[in-house]
């Protein structure tokens, strides 16, 4: 067993003349937290939904666990779980009801009770989607991504929209499933986000990779470049002050 | 085979929770047809009840014009209006319509003249124009009255008589007919305009999206949906059937297994209709004329509301090719000539050519996104 889980090469998809994704290379190791970081338009998106296969490949090769994802995508999505940007659920339908669609979907059951309470939403268990709070919705997305026990799990803007406590406590579950054993690819526009959680980033611009490091490694040659900011650096930021003031306790 | 039909099951079950607790999708699926049952059944329902309003003056003291009134009394034919003292009266609750009639016994009526021994008389009918029909069966039923009592005072052999029996058959009525277009349109409706409304919405909000991620196959959403469509489809349809026979009367005369088994066929069909069209539209925007498109002709055309050996032959012709049309045709053929299935050859043959033709098109244009 290799010890990359994901291998991309040369990753291409075009809209028109527009080259969304454009020649993409990188790979994936087992068990880490993956970033990929970039400003709106980047490709971010349709590069994570390529290899999800969700979206036809135009050019290079996608491999996941030693399978070539545009020539099996039902294998691939029976292996992965996906919380695309903004999920939304069938309204009037429990919690329990989506969670036992969704495993039923990859031929499997699943113990709804410990799900949801390992996403800390046990006592929504009957409620509606509709009825859910923000994190609470994030959360439950994550709970549907992981019926089918994944290998890699896809998490587009997970923390996006969110009050400071409750991507804190995402963080926390998101390091808890990597604890796990589970790959996790995420995509984010928060860089402390990239920072806390992921052991490596790529950067993307114009469909292509600038930039792929450790967040530690990158910050260190930029600094080797001479960069200095503008102000002083400070022990703390405005966040630690709102966390410290409003405690870490998740909220609704 | 099983784990490929899990998913389908689970989710027809859950749908078919989620369409219960919907008001909005009870409303469209049951009451709305309902409201369009009372109203048909109001205006062509059976007619058993005839009455008639009447205004009676009664100006002779005699013991029989006395009896006759009691008579007219018991009688259930008449509600007397005991309001109305004098011809003026009459007249004024009979221009407002409250009165359809008025009876005028006069001075005298019922005295038993000398010569003759008997009692005799001429009651007055007085009926307003505008309402012919009361006053010709008010007349003749006072006829048939005093016939009998005739008979009683001179015995008369009348040579020819009538004699009026009813059947043991009930004619058809016009909501007996009417009802299979409305079954139908039960049935379009669910079929049509559910899945134009809500795959599109649910594309928007990327429901359907977040679907695709997972291994699910398209035919496998289909069959899913199919199954818990049919099934809110025969529940629709029963509901129909147990209020237009309970307040309606309505006749059934086929079996009650042709009817489910059309029923079954028809909604698969009709929602593969709309399945293929809220399929296809990306957006809300899209698919509601699209929906009309598909649904108006249908409803108007294929004997939803008006009865199809009324429109010009070569429209009938046209509307033969509607899927609602062998559907309603079909319906009709069982709930009032009380045919089986099996004797509905044409009606099944084009449903069964729309069900293939209708689920290649679903299949070949549905969208994810």
């Amino acid at each position: 067993m290799s010890n990359a889980i994901l291998e991309v090469k040369n990753l291409k998809k075009a809209y028109g003349s527009n080259m969304a994704v454009d020649g993409v290379s990188f790979s994936v190791k087992r068990g880490e937290v993956f970033g990929i970081l970039g400003p709106n338009g980047a490709g971010k998106t349709t590069t994570l939904e390529m290899i999800e296969a969700m979206r036809p490949i135009d050019g290079g090769t996608c491999v996941l666990d030693g399978i070539d994802v545009s020539k099996n995508s039902r294998k691939i999505k029976q292996m992965i779980g996906v919380q695309p940007q903004t999920a939304s659920f069938e309204e009037k339908t429990k919690l329990t009801e989506l969670l036992e669609f969704f495993a039923s979907t990859y031929g499997e059951r699943v113990d709804t009770t410990k799900l949801l309470a390992d996403m800390q939403l046990s006592e929504k268990a009957d409620a509606y989607p509709e009825s859910l709070s923000g994190g609470q919705r994030q959360r439950f997305s994550i709970a549907a991504a992981l019926v089918n026990k994944p290998t890699v799990l896809f998490l587009d803007e997970p923390t996006t929209g969110l009050d400071p406590q409750a991507r804190r406590n995402l963080w926390d579950l998101i390091e808890s499933i990597r604890d796990n054993g589970v790959t996790v690819i995420l995509t984010t526009h928060y860089m402390d986000e990239a920072e806390k959680l992921c052991d490596r980033v790529a950067i993307m611009d114009g469909g292509k990779i600038i930039a792929l490091d450790s967040p530690d490694k990158l910050i260190k040659k930029l600094l080797k470049r001479g960069f200095k900011k503008e102000k002083q650096v400070a022990q703390a930021n405005l966040e630690d002050v709102f966390i410290d003031l409003t405690g870490k306790e998740l909220r609704a | 085979m099983m784990k490929q039909l899990r998913p389908v099951f689970t989710f027809a079950k859950i749908d078919i929770r989620r369409l219960f607790r919907d008001k909005t999708g009870i409303f469209f699926i049951f009451v709305f047809p309902l409201i369009f049952l009372l109203v048909f059944g109001g205006i062509f329902g059976r007619e058993t009840d005839i009455s008639f309003n009447i205004g009676l003056i009664n100006n002779s003291d005699s013991a029989f014009s006395q009896n006759f009134v009691e008579q007219l009394e018991e009688n259930e034919v008449f509600t007397i209006n005991e309001e109305v003292s004098s011809e003026e009266q009459a007249l004024e609750e009979m221009n407002r319509g409250s009165v359809d009639a008025l009876i005028t016994l006069p001075e005298g009526f019922g005295a038993v003249s000398d010569e003759a021994g008997y009692p005799s008389g001429t009651a007055e009918v007085l009926y307003d124009r505008g309402n012919e029909q009361a006053g010709v069966t008010l007349g003749s039923i006072l006829e048939s009255v005093f016939a009998e009592i005739n008979a009683e005072f001179v015995i008369v052999e009348t040579p020819f008589t009538v004699a009026v029996e009813a059947t043991e058959i009930e004619g058809l009525t016009t909501l007996d007919y009417i009802f299979s277009g409305l079954l139908g349109f039960t049935i379009l409706s669910l079929g049509v305009f559910g899945p134009t409304t809500v795959f599109p919405r649910m594309k928007e909000r990327g429901i359907l999206r977040r679907y695709h991620t997972t291994p699910i196959r398209v035919w496998q959403y289909f069959a899913a949906n199919v199954l818990s469509n049919s099934f809110v489809g025969l529940m629709a349809v029963a509901l129909m059937f147990v209020v237009a026979v309970m307040l309606f009367d309505v006749s059934m005369r086929g079996d009650y297994i042709s009817l489910i088994l059309l029923t079954i066929l028809g909604t698969i069909v009709l929602f593969g209709v709309g399945l293929a069209a809220g399929g296809w539209a990306k957006n809300e925007n899209q698919a509601a004329p699209l929906a009309n498109l598909v649904a108006f002709p249908m409803m108007f055309l294929s004997g939803v509301f008006f009865p199809r050996f009324l429109m010009p032959e070569w429209l009938q012709t046209v509307s033969n090719f509607f899927p609602l049309t062998p559907l309603i045709d079909g319906l009709r053929l069982i709930i009032t000539e009380g045919r089986t299935l099996l004797e509905l050859g044409p009606e099944l043959a084009m449903l069964g050519g729309w069900l293939v033709l209708i689920y290649l098109v679903a299949f070949r244009v549905f969208r994810w996104e």
